[in-house]
């Protein structure tokens, strides 16, 4: 269900997702990295 | 402990919408739960029918049914439909219903996303399940994927890591909207510590999900890039190193075997109260449990991989870590029962599934402490012995957890009771099935037989019949499931806002009519 939401609740809503989302792809980037940094060395 | 003051529901002019586009657009989180649920049912007959297949052949020994390779087929193609298919969906459909519903929130705070993670998975496993009509076949070198046997499958490979990933963002994006509900749209007076077991084993989970789907989804990209691209992470060939996937997917696979069971924690520790009519003992130290076995789970994954050689220091580092994971498990298996001393037990088909959780349980963190020693794991390794202690765990621990669940919840859902006596005669077949099916493979497993074969020596003739006798019977059984859950929708007697009047369930969803209303707390209730 959509609600209408006060701009707070949704400010803080779309910032936690975001940083989630964020967390969610550094991780999957980081460990090719770190898989290629461990075959190079 | 909670109750809301507020839970009057006004007549609201936006109804359900019709037909098929109530399920296609549904950015409810009733109905988007019910179409999880419904999808990991079927999921759960699929991927049952294949482990049928799978006991048919290992009736006696010999090929009678199917041919070696259909048979590798099945054992990978039934662990990912099982794992990614029935178990995680269904906790994800649990948690779309429930969450809303015992923090006080009108809806998951990311409806749109919640419908977009839903309808991702009908493609994933559509892509996934064709693979058994491609060149080649299913996928058949075990769900783990190891290099460089499936970097040897035929046309299937691609089509198995896009269904990955695919079920990887399905995940992290029902894990991002489980986390940002809990945190932002709690009811006014709801602390975090005041908040129902359930969400909080849940929101563990979430963050465990968001930690480790992406380690996945970078191990099978890396898989990928190594068939296509002439990458060679993991090609011995090339200089890349198979064991590097190992660790990476372990440090993915061992957290994951908890995504499947700190939701069947919370649920566990939803219905033992209620049934016991007393408060859960030690309602914190449950929470501080399950995020210690969050914690332990990233730190204990060489403990799949003793057999593979690593250095000794390494190995006792998993083994001693492993057995640490018994302490907050004991914690938390003391607390249940702490919670039924002395209380007035009754037994509703969601307490017998909850007792035969504990008790089934227990047996399958037994035999995992067992393997856990590497000196007895240098023995147990790629024997039935494995194959016993994770069914144990995942079976009647997670699936009956989520059985219980169901049972608990259902008249909630639907406004109906179920019939009582079927899901209780749906329990004792069960119960007795799943242990002819699964006790007997700890003594195969002992006596040698490896796991992941069509075929076997003679001496292994008379346990194997036993547990497949077992899961004919338990796969069987769970068509008294399907019926009493198609009962129960259809109509019968009708259940109170409370549901277990006579017993003390606590916790807002309790406080709203049965069935709840498609849009619940559009007013937020405040807890005292």
């Amino acid at each position: 269900m959509i609600v209408n939401r006060a701009p707070e609740q949704s400010r803080r809503i779309r910032n936690s997702a975001l940083a989630l989302l964020s967390v969610a792809l550094a991780v999957y980037f980081a460990y090719i990295a770190l898989t290629i940094y461990r075959s190079r060395h | 402990m909670a109750h809301a003051t507020d839970t009057a529901h006004d007549a609201h002019d936006d109804q359900p919408a019709t037909g098929i586009k109530r399920w296609l657009f549904a950015t409810n989180h009733k109905d988007i739960g019910t179409m999880y649920l419904v999808f990991s049912l079927i999921m759960f007959f699929v991927g049952g029918t294949m482990a049928m297949i799978i006991r048919a052949e290992l009736f006696e020994p010999g090929l009678q049914l199917v041919d070696p390779g259909f048979f590798n087929e099945m054992t990978t193609m039934h662990a990912l439909v099982m794992i990614f298919g029935a178990v995680m969906p269904a906790f994800v459909g649990l948690a779309n219903w429930m969450i809303p519903l015992q923090v006080g929130a009108p809806d998951m705070a990311l409806p749109r996303m919640n419908n977009f993670s839903f309808w991702i998975l009908p493609f994933a496993f559509t892509l996934l399940l064709s693979t058994l009509f491609v060149p080649g076949g299913a996928p058949a070198g075990g769900w783990t994927m190891y290099p460089p046997l499936a970097l040897q499958f035929g046309d299937s490979f691609p089509m198995l890591i896009f269904a990955i990933h695919l079920m990887g963002v399905s995940s992290i994006m029902g894990a991002i909207n489980v986390i940002v509900t809990i945190l932002n749209m709690r009811a006014p007076g709801m602390s975090l510590l005041k908040m129902p077991l359930f969400c909080w084993s849940w929101l563990i989970t979430a963050y465990l999900l968001i930690a480790v789907m992406p380690v996945l989804a970078g191990a099978v990209t890396m898989l990928l890039t190594d068939h296509f691209f002439g990458t060679s992470f993991f090609n011995a060939a090339g200089g890349g190193d198979p064991l590097m996937f190992e660790h990476i997917f372990w440090f993915f696979g061992h957290p994951e075997v908890y995504i499947m069971i700190l939701p069947a924690f919370g649920v566990i520790s939803e219905i033992i109260p209620t049934f016991s009519r007393k408060p859960l003992f030690g309602a914190s130290s449950m929470i501080y449990a399950i995020a210690s076995i969050a914690f332990l789970s990233f730190i204990v994954w060489g403990h799949h991989m003793f057999a593979d050689g690593m250095p000794l220091a390494a190995q006792m580092f998993f083994m001693m870590s492993t057995m640490l994971i018994a302490v907050p498990t004991g914690v938390k298996v003391f607390n249940w029962t702490a919670t039924m001393w002395r209380g007035s037990l009754s037994f509703e088909p969601p307490m017998l599934f909850a007792l035969g959780f504990l008790f089934m349980f227990t047996i399958g963190g037994f035999s995992g402490l067992m393997l856990a020693l590497v000196p007895a794991d240098f023995q147990y390794n790629q024997s039935y012995f494995v194959v016993a202690h994770f069914h144990y765990v995942l079976v009647p621990g997670a699936v009956f957890s989520i059985m219980g669940a169901v049972y608990y919840w259902l008249p909630k859902w639907t406004g109906n009771m179920y019939n009582m006596k079927l899901a209780k005669t749906h329990f004792w077949l069960s119960t007795i099935f799943v242990n002819v099916l699964f006790f007997p493979q700890h003594f195969l497993g002992l006596a040698g037989m490896p796991r992941r074969i069509p075929d076997y020596a003679v001496q292994f003739t008379d346990w194997n019949m036993v547990s497949s006798i077992g899961a004919f019977g338990f796969g069987l059984s769970q068509i008294l499931f399907a019926i009493a859950i198609i009962q129960c929708v259809r109509g019968g007697q009708k259940a109170t806002a409370k549901v277990w009047s006579d017993a003390t369930p606590t916790g807002l969803e309790w406080t709203i009519p049965s069935p709840a209303p498609y849009h619940s707390f559009t007013t937020a209730p405040e807890v005292h």
